[in-house]
């Protein structure tokens, strides 16, 4: 007998279909004495039927507040069926050629795994270096990051609904406690370190909003600034870079925007704003800010339209050695690298896509100058790739990191809060 | 059906979707054969036809200031009156359009306003039979009269320490009089404002998932009142399930899916008698 069918009868099923049987003995007893009496009360009827013409009160009955001791049916029963990844999917990635270490947020298993920057898996899953995770880690659906070579710390951004920024040193191992954690708005998603400032910038998808503070800042302290308003062009951002050489910020939108942003409100904390916004969805788009910007100020330029090929950006490498930006396609399996100074609709200058690069919904992309590689986190194939850094085409990468064996399915999931059931299909319809 | 580490058959996503990756609601329309998913970044609801795949566009959208909508984040189809349900979460508000809508749309009835107690509202359906709308507020649930319009009173409350029913209790489904609710009981702290830190704290918030009260599915009668505990529940280490938000029904087979933030994952109970 199938594990699961044995557990199945031996525990949660049994309980849960003896305890109906014998409450529908009783009242079927108490049915009979009832119509002996002269009838039953319309919801007092039994059975569960398929005709659909019972009372729609039957079952349950009704209860009221001081009636809350009735053992309720069900109870701890085994899933008939489930769909989950036992394996790491990466969601973020952050090289840092220095310290010879690449790192990857975790969103499925809620972990940050490293790994040796030169390690390759062939046909195996790769060793990590170390792999942070449990309760103690405040980890969570963890999104964005950025390894500090400097201070040998990662940090990492909680995207929904932790609310915090997890800092840890690279020697994190297991169930650790962050180095430091620091609240932030919800919905975070992107992070980048300026030097020159000695400041971080987190993007934040629901506010429209690129947020800053202190590089070591921790528990409950306020933005020094923020880029927010209807100027900024800003619409659901998500990867960002800071390019220290030239003081610039680049911000990847989705494109969502939420109209007027009059809502000033905490979005799953509301704060009854009922002005109405006139949302839209423009084209996505990169927009660059100086590294100085505040407030609600127009981007110093753009990348939007058809021929640049944007479609979910996602995580953002720049390159100020070759003054070049690469974006992490999710929408269409590719990275595309663009002149950093491109602007308007521009068409990229090269792009990573087809079936021999393994590029499988990417969620970042980081560049190594030191070593002249590209880095690519796929969502949908438990793997990062390493590219040439001026690789283009439909080339494959030079070496690959695996969570799992090749070929196993990934169902794609981050964070399901909600679920439909498609009747026509027989098919379970899960967003993200 | 999937089971096990499974694939998706398809996908819908791409820019043409006009998907945002943050989609707390859906629902599917079997008359029609359609999708509604809600976009609540852009303050939209997106209709797609039942057999869209990949960088489909939708073929309705609901968008724009007459409908009211800000952030929205959960949408009930009402097969019997042929009406969407839309719950808007930042202005605490619930709108209801009729099934083929389009456009920039007003509601057809709106639900705003103290008297309406909508705080944090994820979860909604209609029970034809009552003709109720059940709603999961932020730690309760609520029962307005189905055509209720404007700043209304609800009708009744299922709310208090015997219904389990915790912090932002997730979606919710209504079937034959019965409310199937995905009682997350995760602790969510947003210390925000947008992006400004709001007055009084000083520490971050924990970890929303280590509340050591789990989350369960539990199903009520649409006519039981106060402080009640659930008539049928799924919740245990067996279960799986640790805070689930995402719920829907299969009663021709007898089956609930529920998805789990923590386990990143998707469950399939049978439970006939539910039903």
């Amino acid at each position: 007998m199938p594990y699961y069918a044995s557990r199945l009868l031996c525990r949660g099923y049994k309980v849960y279909w003896l305890k109906p049987m014998i409450a529908r003995l009783k009242h079927r007893r108490l049915l009979w004495l009832l119509l002996l009496a002269g009838g039953v009360p319309a919801w007092f009827q039994f059975g569960r039927g398929t005709s659909g013409q019972e009372s729609a009160l039957d079952w349950f009955g009704v209860a009221n507040a001081q009636e809350s001791d009735v053992t309720p049916m069900g109870g701890d029963i085994i899933p008939l069926r489930q769909v989950t990844d036992p394996y790491p999917v990466f969601n973020g990635i952050a090289v840092d050629p220095v310290n010879n270490l690449v790192a990857m947020t975790d969103v499925n298993r809620k972990s940050i795994v490293s790994y040796d920057r030169s390690a390759s898996a062939g046909a195996r899953i790769t060793p990590p270096r170390r792999q942070v995770f449990g309760p103690l880690t405040n980890i969570g659906f963890v999104a964005g990051i950025y390894a500090d070579s400097e201070h040998k710390e990662i940090l990492a951004v909680n995207n929904d609904i932790e609310d915090t920024m997890v800092v840890l040193r690279y020697d994190a191992q297991g169930n650790a406690s962050p180095a430091r954690i620091l609240s932030i708005p919800h919905q975070a998603w992107g992070i980048a370190l300026s030097r020159s400032h000695d400041q971080i910038a987190i993007t934040v998808e629901l506010q429209q909003a690129v947020v800053f503070y202190k590089r070591d800042a921790q528990s409950v302290t306020p933005p020094l600034r923020n880029i927010r308003g209807p100027n900024t062009g800003l619409a659901d951002p998500h990867g960002i870079v800071w390019d220290d050489a030239h003081n610039e910020i680049a911000v990847a939108n989705h494109g969502n925007f939420r109209g007027l942003v009059r809502d000033t409100g905490a979005g799953c904390a509301p704060t009854g704003t009922a002005d109405p916004e006139g949302g839209a969805v423009l084209p996505p788009s990169i927009t660059f800010y100086s590294g100085d910007a505040h407030g609600d100020q127009k981007p110093l330029r753009s990348i939007q339209g058809i021929r640049s090929q944007l479609d979910f950006p996602m995580g953002l490498g720049v390159d100020a050695d070759h003054n070049e930006l690469a974006v992490a396609n999710n929408g269409d399996n590719s990275v595309l690298v663009f002149s950093r100074t491109a602007s308007g609709d521009a068409a990229p200058i090269r792009v990573i896509r087809g079936d021999k690069t393994g590029i499988n919904r990417p969620m970042g992309v980081a560049i190594d100058i030191m070593h002249n590689e590209l880095w690519v986190s796929n969502f949908m194939d438990h793997t990062a790739l390493v590219f040439e850094r001026s690789d283009k085409g439909n080339v494959a990468p030079k070496r690959v990191i695996r969570t799992a064996p090749p070929g196993t399915p990934t169902p794609g999931f981050g964070n399901p809060q909600t679920v439909a059931y498609d009747s026509t299909r027989d098919q379970i319809l899960v967003p993200n | 059906m999937a089971n096990g580490t499974a694939a998706p058959e398809r996908v819908i996503s791409g820019a043409a979707t006009k998907l945002s990756r943050t989609v707390h609601g859906i629902a599917y329309d079997a008359e029609h054969d359609e999708i509604y998913a809600p976009n609540p970044l852009a303050d939209a609801v997106l209709v797609f036809r039942g057999a869209a795949n990949g960088n489909e566009p939708p073929i309705r959208v609901i968008q724009g200031p007459n409908t009211r909508l800000v952030v929205p984040h959960a949408v009930s189809f009402d097969p019997e009156h042929r009406e969407l349900l839309v719950a808007s979460l930042s202005n605490r508000t619930i709108a209801v359009f009729p099934w083929n809508a389009s456009g920039n749309v007003s509601p057809v009835r709106y639900i705003s306003g103290p008297k309406t107690r909508l705080g944090h509202v994820v979860g909604l359906g209609v029970d034809s039979a009552s003709n109720l709308l059940a709603v999961a507020n932020s730690e309760e649930i609520l029962m307005f009269n189905r055509t209720d319009n404007g700043d209304v009173e609800p009708v009744a409350q299922i709310k208090g320490p015997h219904t389990g029913i915790g912090d932002e209790p997730w979606e919710l489904q209504v079937y034959k009089s019965r409310i199937f609710l995905a009682t997350s009981n995760h602790l969510h702290t947003n210390l925000y404002s947008g992006v400004t830190l709001k007055d009084g704290y000083t520490k971050p918030p924990e970890d929303p998932w280590l509340n050591p009260e789990l989350g369960f599915i539990g199903v009520w009668n649409i006519r039981d009142r106060g402080d009640v505990p659930p008539h049928a529940i799924i919740k245990g280490p067996f279960s799986q399930i640790l805070h689930p938000t995402g719920l829907a029904l299969n009663p021709k087979d007898g089956e609930i899916y529920v998805t789990d933030s923590i386990r990143n994952g998707l469950f399939t109970f049978l439970v006939p008698d539910f039903f």
